[in-house]
């Protein structure tokens, strides 16, 4: 347990400075959009008839950083507003902070993600260790180039067929927005059953997108421990099939959930065409129209809320990796 | 104790394994008895088919080998070779135990060998599950470890010699009587060696087995085995009663061999290397004598055909330089 | 003189078997041949392409977002322009700058990656951490935030951008390669037979990694269309040329293609030279492991 809790105190360590990382990159390039946006809207704040005190601190509430001052005492004092969570407010959402606009679109891009994350693993691994036991043949053949192909194809372009073929081809699927609005919000079926109905395609997207890069992981896993001893030495010894089978599963599944993270990441990434396409109303949406609507105070929180996600994510995959080799248990280190 | 220990006649057992050059011979056209409550020791470099030959007992050759031809007969159990499915399955571990190389990893690196344990038992239909738990730790208490502690851990937690032991009690506790062990201390270090092999033959003598033991270390049969016999690309070339074999080789390959250890005591120089090397599967000569391009008694007849074994009381030779100095 | 001959005819014996082995993986699974003629028709359709139309594309009034037809296959865009016609002068674009992102993210890759296995110790530790923290952030969602400071209005400039912001795999993979050409004694026997660094790394450590980068470069352009195709189809780049990425953002945006049947084709065109070019890039790649890889070929 120590080790893990050592492990958990070097990724927060880790996590913290990438977050700072990130949010100076998004603080710097909001500084460094052409025509200095915050110092005018100051200025038009002060045309539109403000003292010019109040027009700052009007600034400084929507950027959640003053605009006067030196680059560095704006820096400071961004960061200092990113430890009490002010990250200053939406302009397109009538002055809404962003944190709340923000955790209000999380949800949309949380929940299909790891529907998706989760469908794809499942589906992914089984049909891994078929493409492995299978592997002379002509059906292993089939899922293993099909598995590359689906892992190389962008997402964007699997949202665009699914939803040229089952929303506009032949029309069985909704695959325009999150739910109907003839509903009203809340828990009854028919809001239920839509928001389900909606879902499906966003969520096919993301399984299709990541269960070809599960199924190759899954068979070189697989085909790694059928050649190791262990197994050879419990068929010798008499073990039952089923019991083979599940030293092989379980030693072969462990390294996947090293790429958990990636995969995670991967899928969060590529959740702004998903939710282009499907018009969805999560993070990658609000980044889109955050930077189409020059709302940058937005755009730095949804950038970075989006990283963070994935860096939680990392952090996770590695814990729950730690919790079940018991090897990382005991602290030696493995090389694999 | 109701088992006895089962004699094993090996009969003309022929390993292929299938390659891009055609099915290749492993083993060809083996001869053995392994007499009941006997040690015996198979002796070979790397690519000698003794491995294989140990698989075939159990009949386990992996593919892309299979076994070609010729039978093995277990007492008790009878030919091995027509074996299938659950029949096999349940032989190996009840009937035969397998002792595997303690480099390599025999155990499941995510289960405390008590799971392990316990995992065996189920598949051989075990209902005293506590039962086989006691017989465990005593069997481990035997070799000199903490029986408790070892089963409560994993493969990384124990050290080779360790490990090795483990193996033997994995291959026994199911009451096993015939035990084959797949270089039992290649990889350990002196002293765990020696320790082992003392384990291996207290063991055989307390509880009545039949055992083999493959190795590429003559002096690990010199220490343990009661019957020698020493392979050859595939061939088995001369066996005997240990001592006999060691103290007169006849085989210009056990001579070799023999030759080639270094003693504690005089010249280091006098240990003479082989020349050559071992044949590998796709080097084995097709007919004729596979030792003929080491050998130093050469002749016309060894370059097309096979020498047969010959059987002179307990021992038996495959050379034709030996049979011809016999008769003349 | 006599040795010298005798290299160079080695040599030659050499490179032909590496083809007769190409064939031979070639030949086995007739599906990397198509890979290959998929490939070098996009190289073609890239370089040459264009040449055969005109610079501006015929428009025709009377056939605006069409659906395929016999003279128009995959249907006409907003314009009235073919679509196929579209694909091929908008590939120029697209390829020119994909290639681009590939060389940059290689060539940026391979020298972190050598670098940091060869000298290992504090530089790697720094090197890692970096390609480490490179690789959380999600690099599209960066693309989108960058594009509202750099408009990347050349097909150079895009790659460029693209090719600085991808170069962290590949670090990582050819970081692992240094590391396990070391461990097996490579590093240190030339060192021992008295070669200099940049011989043992130019002579001894690029070549035998030769094939696995070049790998890494094909899979790296597929990486380059993939991002800036996605870049216009979102719409926040302003763009001169026309390529698949715009093509895709007015079909869907401006045309409805997933609600109007009829801008299908429109939407297909990309699409499917996307799916085509991609499918190409895995055979081909599938292709070079086998050659190159003798632990695959021995099967």
């Amino acid at each position: 347990m120590v080790v893990i809790a050592r492990r958990l105190a070097g990724h927060l360590a880790r996590g913290v400075v990438m977050i700072l990382v990130v949010a100076t990159i998004s603080f710097f390039i909001v500084r460094s959009i052409p025509g200095d946006p915050i110092a005018a809207h100051t200025q038009k704040l002060i045309e539109q008839g403000m003292a010019p005190e109040a027009a700052e601190q009007a600034t400084r509430v929507l950027y959640g950083f003053q605009a006067t001052g030196s680059l560095w005492e704006q820096y400071g004092d961004y960061v200092a507003g990113l430890l009490t969570f002010d990250l200053g407010q939406s302009v397109t959402h009538a002055g809404a902070p962003v944190t709340e606009v923000l955790g209000e679109a999380a949800k949309w891009t949380v929940l299909p993600v790891l529907a998706g994350t989760l469908l794809s693993f499942l589906v992914g691994i089984i049909l891994g260790v078929y493409a492995a036991v299978k592997r002379s043949g002509k059906l292993g053949d089939v899922l293993a180039v099909s598995g590359s192909l689906l892992h190389g194809v962008p997402q964007y372009v699997l949202g665009l067929l699914l939803s040229a073929i089952f929303a506009t081809l032949i029309p069985i699927l909704p695959g325009d927005g999150p739910v109907d609005i003839l509903y009203e919000p809340g828990f009854n079926a028919g809001y239920i059953g839509s928001l389900a109905e909606h879902a499906v395609l966003p969520v096919a997207t993301y399984t299709l997108a990541a269960y070809g890069g599960w199924v190759l992981a899954m068979k070189s896993s697989v085909v790694t421990v059928l050649g190791d001893d262990f197994i050879l030495a419990a068929e010798l010894r008499g073990m039952k099939r089923s019991i083979v089978f599940r030293y092989i599963a379980r030693n072969a599944i462990l390294p996947l959930f090293t790429i958990l993270a990636l995969s995670l990441g991967l899928l969060l990434g590529g959740a702004v065409f998903i939710e282009r396409i499907f018009n969805y109303p999560g993070l990658g949406l609000l980044l889109i129209e955050s930077i189409t609507m020059r709302d940058y105070a937005l755009m730095g929180g949804a950038f970075l809320l989006i990283t963070v996600s994935i860096i939680v994510a990392n952090i996770l995959a590695d814990l729950f990796y730690s919790v079940i080799d018991p090897r990382v248990r005991s602290g030696e280190e493995v090389s694999a | 104790m109701a088992k006895q220990a089962p004699g094993v006649r090996i009969d003309g057992l022929t390993v292929v394994y299938k390659t891009p050059a055609g099915e290749l011979p492993a083993v060809r056209d083996v001869t053995l008895t392994l007499e009941p409550g006997t040690i015996t020791g198979i002796v070979g470099e790397s690519g000698s088919g003794k491995s294989t030959m140990a698989l075939s007992l159990l009949n386990a050759v992996q593919p892309p080998g299979r076994i070609a031809a010729g039978s093995v007969e277990i007492d008790g159990l009878g030919d091995v070779v027509g074996l299938r499915g659950e029949e096999l399955r349940k032989a190996r571990g009840k009937h035969i135990g397998y002792v595997f190389q303690a480099a390599q990893n025999s155990l499941n690196p995510l289960k405390t060998v008590g799971k392990q344990l316990l995992d065996l038992g189920r598949s051989h239909g075990v209902d005293d599950l506590r039962g086989l738990v006691r017989e465990a730790k005593e069997l481990l208490g035997r070799m000199g470890l903490d029986g408790a502690r070892v089963l409560d851990s994993h493969q990384h937690e124990l050290s080779g010699g360790m490990r090795q032991r483990v193996g033997i009690m994995l291959a026994l506790v199911l009451n096993a009587h015939l035990v084959v062990l797949d270089e039992p201390t290649t990889a350990l270090d002196m002293i765990t060696q020696a320790n082992i092999l003392k384990i291996v033959r207290e063991v055989h003598a307390e509880r009545g087995l039949t055992t083999l033991v493959i190795t590429h270390d003559i002096g690990v049969v010199a220490e343990v085995a009661d019957r020698l016999a020493v392979m050859y690309g595939g061939r088995l070339v001369e066996q005997g009663p240990t001592r006999h074999v060691l103290g007169a080789p006849r085989h210009p390959y056990t001579r070799g061999l023999i030759r080639a250890i270094p003693r504690l005591v005089g010249d280091i120089a006098e240990a003479q290397a082989l020349p050559g090397r071992p044949p590998t599967l796709a080097t084995v000569p097709k007919e004729g004598c596979v030792f003929r391009e080491r050998c130093p008694l050469r002749m016309d007849v060894c370059d097309t055909v096979d020498p047969e074994a010959h059987a002179d009381g307990a021992r038996a030779v495959a050379c034709h330089a030996v049979t011809v100095k016999e008769h003349a | 003189m006599s040795v010298l001959l005798e290299s160079s005819s080695t040599s030659a014996a050499m490179r032909r078997n590496f083809w007769r082995g190409v064939w031979r993986v070639m030949k086995r699974k007739p599906s990397r041949l198509v890979g290959a003629v998929l490939m070098a028709g996009f190289v073609f359709m890239g370089a040459f392409g264009p040449m055969f139309y005109p610079d501006q594309l015929p428009r025709d009034p009377g056939q605006i977002t069409r659906p395929p037809s016999w003279e128009h296959w995959l249907g006409t865009d907003d314009q009235g322009r073919d679509v196929i016609a579209l694909v091929v002068t908008g590939s120029r674009y697209v390829l020119l700058a994909a290639l681009v992102t590939a060389v940059i993210t290689v060539v940026v890759g391979t020298g972190i990656g050598l670098f940091s296995g060869f000298k290992r110790g504090r530089w790697d530790t720094v090197l890692m951490r970096l390609t480490d923290m490179k690789l959380t952030i999600p690099g599209l969602p960066l693309l989108l935030v960058l594009s509202t400071v750099w408009k990347f209005s050349s097909a150079v400039q895009m790659g460029l951008v693209l090719g600085l912001l991808s170069w962290g795999g590949v670090a990582r993979a050819v970081r692992s390669q240094t590391l396990s050409l070391r461990e097996r004694g490579f590093i240190e026997a030339a060192r021992g037979l008295g070669l200099s660094t940049s011989h043992i790394v130019g002579k001894e450590l690029l070549p035998s990694m030769a094939p696995y980068i070049a790998m890494n470069m094909l899979i790296a352009i597929t990486g380059g269309v993939y991002s800036q195709v996605g870049l216009f189809f979102l719409g926040v780049l302003p763009y001169e040329s026309n390529n698949w990425g715009q093509m895709l953002n007015t079909a869907v945006f401006r045309s409805g293609a997933l609600t109007v049947p009829s801008a299908l084709g429109f939407l297909l065109g990309p699409l499917l030279a996307i799916l085509l070019l991609t499918l190409a890039i895995v055979l081909v790649v599938d292709a070079m492991d086998e050659i190159f890889n003798p632990r695959l070929r021995e099967e």
